[in-house]
Parts: C-alpha cells; structure tokens; sequence
C-alpha cells in the first residue's frame, strides 16, 4: 500500500517541473475575418427562350398573337449569405427589329407577365405594357423579402403574351429581356 | 517579439475586410433574351356576300348587240391584310360563251372583255383590262403592313372583236377575276 502512493505523488509532481524553469512565455494571436454580404444567381437555364412563331397561320386570328404556353427559365442554386434579401424581375417586351411605326391595326409589340418565385413568400412580378409603336416596353416588380439567408432554384414563369389591342402583329424578328435582379432588400435596384 | 506579431496580425484583418467590401458585389444580375417571329403572310380578306357579278341580259335586245349600260356592283374583300410591304396584282379573263366554244361566225362574237380593277390597297388601284396585249398596272406595290378592304370592280364592258359584233346566244357567259396580295422581302 505505501509503495503506490509514492508512485503517485511522482506523477504528479513531473507535469510541474518545466513550470518551474521560467526559459519560455505564453501568448495570445488573435484572429478577425469577416464574410461579406453576397448574393448569386445561378446561370438561367435557358439563357434563351424562343418563342419560334408568334402569330397564327390560319383561322379566325391570323396574324394576330397566338396562344403562347407559358416559359419556364431556372437560375439553380441561386442564393445569399445574408438576411433580408428580394427579388427584382424587370420585363422589356418583345419588339420588331423594324423600328418604323406601325401602320394603323397593327402592332409590333407584344407584351408578356414574369414571374419569379421560390424566393421568399409570394413572388416577383411584372408585365410590361408597351403600345403598339414599341414605347414604353419596360416594367419591374419587387416581391417580398427574404429573412433568411437562403439557397433556392428561382424560377422565372413567361406567361400572358398579348398585344396590344390585340392587333396585327408586323412581320419581323422580335426580340425582349427579362431581367432578374437578386440583393438586399433595402437596397432593389 | 510576441508584442509586434499580434500587432501584425490585427492590421491585417483590418485591411482584408475593406478591400473585399469595396470590390465585391452584394447584388446578382441575370438577363434572359426572349425572342420569337412573326412571318410575312397575307391574307386576302372575307367577300362581302356573293362571290359572282351577276350582269344579267348582256345584251341590248333591240339590236343584239352589246348593252352599252352594263355594270354590277363591286365586291369587297373584307379584313384583307398583309404583315409586310406587299403587291397586289389583279388579273381577270373574258367573259366567253361557256355553251358555245366553236369559232362565232361572222358578224358574231362569243366574248365580253372589260377592265377590272382592285382599289383600296394602294395608291393608283391594280387593273387589268382583258383586251389589252400588256396590263402594266395590274400589280402595285405598297411599302408598309396594311389592313384594310379591297373593292373589286369591273367596268369598261366592250365585245371582244368590235362593239358592232352582236353576241352569240349561250346561257352562260363566264369570266373570272382574281385578286393576289403577296408579301415581298
């Protein structure tokens, strides 16, 4: 029985020995970084939405708009790293390369609704309402804000396509853009 | 030694964060075309009621010779549109005895012709007349899309051969009138 104890009392006491020396110093380092707000958007999938024809062949509304299905566009694995973020989408509606006026009954705009969600509540919307003559193609919308960071797949929904007065559409390529911006909140444009 | 590492140290950190703030973007953009085609087509409208002049007794019975009063309403295509610039032409045949095909003899003629004419699209109407060698302005252009009615006349009756030729008798003398809207590059 003593013979333990005095093994004990020598592992105890070898841990205190270098202590006891004074040949070394501590110190503390400290380490400060910090992570800024980022939002990214995920390359649209399509870049590109054709419509291919956008008139009718035959029938009563030759010429006229035909019933366009909805389009849908992916920005995959869209996020931001912070707190409070929203969903701008900007529409510019889709206009002939030929830029003279249009005769009367005719148009050479067509308008169309974007529509961006899984983002946060609600959704991002916006349609344009450009006349006949191609002015004013250009309409945005803001939807809700996200509170939390977050990583989503959006999606952009086309849909609506109309023009205006329902006229004759003008022969030519047309051509529009959607615009979907991702950032803070307070700050949607 | 220890004292004036640290010291490093927190400048650094100071430095990064401005450096990363300034340079980098807390907002994404993303733009997507969307693009689609409208081709040139025309269509050549609805006609208004029947698809036929009806001219009647084509001749003046008194002398068997062609009436010199001779007309018909005209015809409206409604609605015609082309979504480009575009010509119209209008071409037309004489109105022939569809009974009697043998050769009229003399004195006698088996054929009306006339002028017809397609207005309201261009400025100077289409016309083709059935008797001339040439009709240079059967077709007219026009620069712009348009929508709107074609009127469809006929007019400028005389026999084929000479006024003074009396017509052969037939039930049926038939002409036809054909009006094409073509969309041009």
């Amino acid at each position: 029985m003593k013979r333990l104890v005095s093994l004990a009392i020598l592992a105890l006491a070898l841990p205190a020995a270098p202590a006891l020396a004074q040949d070394s110093a501590t110190g503390t380092v400290g380490i400060d970084g910090r992570v800024t707000p980022v939002c990214i958007l995920g390359d649209p999938d399509p870049a590109l939405v054709d419509l291919g024809q956008i008139s009718e062949s035959s029938g009563p509304r030759t010429c006229k708009i035909r019933t366009i299905s909805p389009q849908v566009v992916r920005l995959p694995a869209s996020f931001c790293n912070f707190a409070g973020s929203v969903v701008r989408v900007s529409t510019t509606a889709l206009t002939s390369s030929d830029t003279t006026a249009p005769q009367p009954g005719f148009s050479r705009a067509v308008n169309y609704t974007a529509t961006a969600t899984n983002w946060a509540a609600g959704s991002s919307a916006a349609t344009s309402a450009a006349l006949r003559d191609g002015t004013s193609p250009t309409a945005s919308g803001l939807g809700s804000t996200q509170p939390l960071p977050r990583i989503a797949d959006i999606t952009v929904t086309l849909t609506n396509f109309t023009t205006p007065g329902d006229l004759i559409l003008v022969a030519g390529n047309y051509s529009g853009t959607v615009v979907v911006t991702l950032g803070p909140a307070a700050v949607p444009d | 030694m220890i004292k004036r590492l640290t010291l490093s140290l927190a400048a650094l950190a100071l430095a990064l964060p401005g450096a990363a703030l300034a340079q980098q973007a807390d907002t994404s953009t993303k733009h997507v075309g969307v693009i689609g085609t409208v081709p040139q087509m025309c269509f050549g409208g609805t006609l208004n009621g029947s698809d036929t002049f009806d001219l009647g007794i084509l001749i003046d019975t008194t002398t068997g010779q062609l009436r010199s009063d001779l007309n018909a309403s005209p015809k409206i295509l409604v609605g015609s549109m082309c979504t480009s610039r575009s010509t119209i032409t209008v071409t037309a045949t004489p109105l022939t005895a569809q009974g009697f095909t043998v050769a009229p003899p003399t004195g006698f003629s088996s054929a009306v012709d006339y002028t017809a004419t397609a207005s309201g699209w261009t400025a100077t109407p289409a016309s083709y007349n059935t008797a001339a060698a040439a009709n240079a302005a059967a077709t007219q252009g026009r620069a712009t899309a348009f929508t709107g009615d074609i009127t469809v006349a006929i007019s400028d009756f005389a026999t084929t051969g000479g006024n003074a030729l009396r017509l052969v008798a037939d039930e049926d003398y038939r002409g036809l009138v054909t009006v094409t809207l073509a969309a041009v590059n």
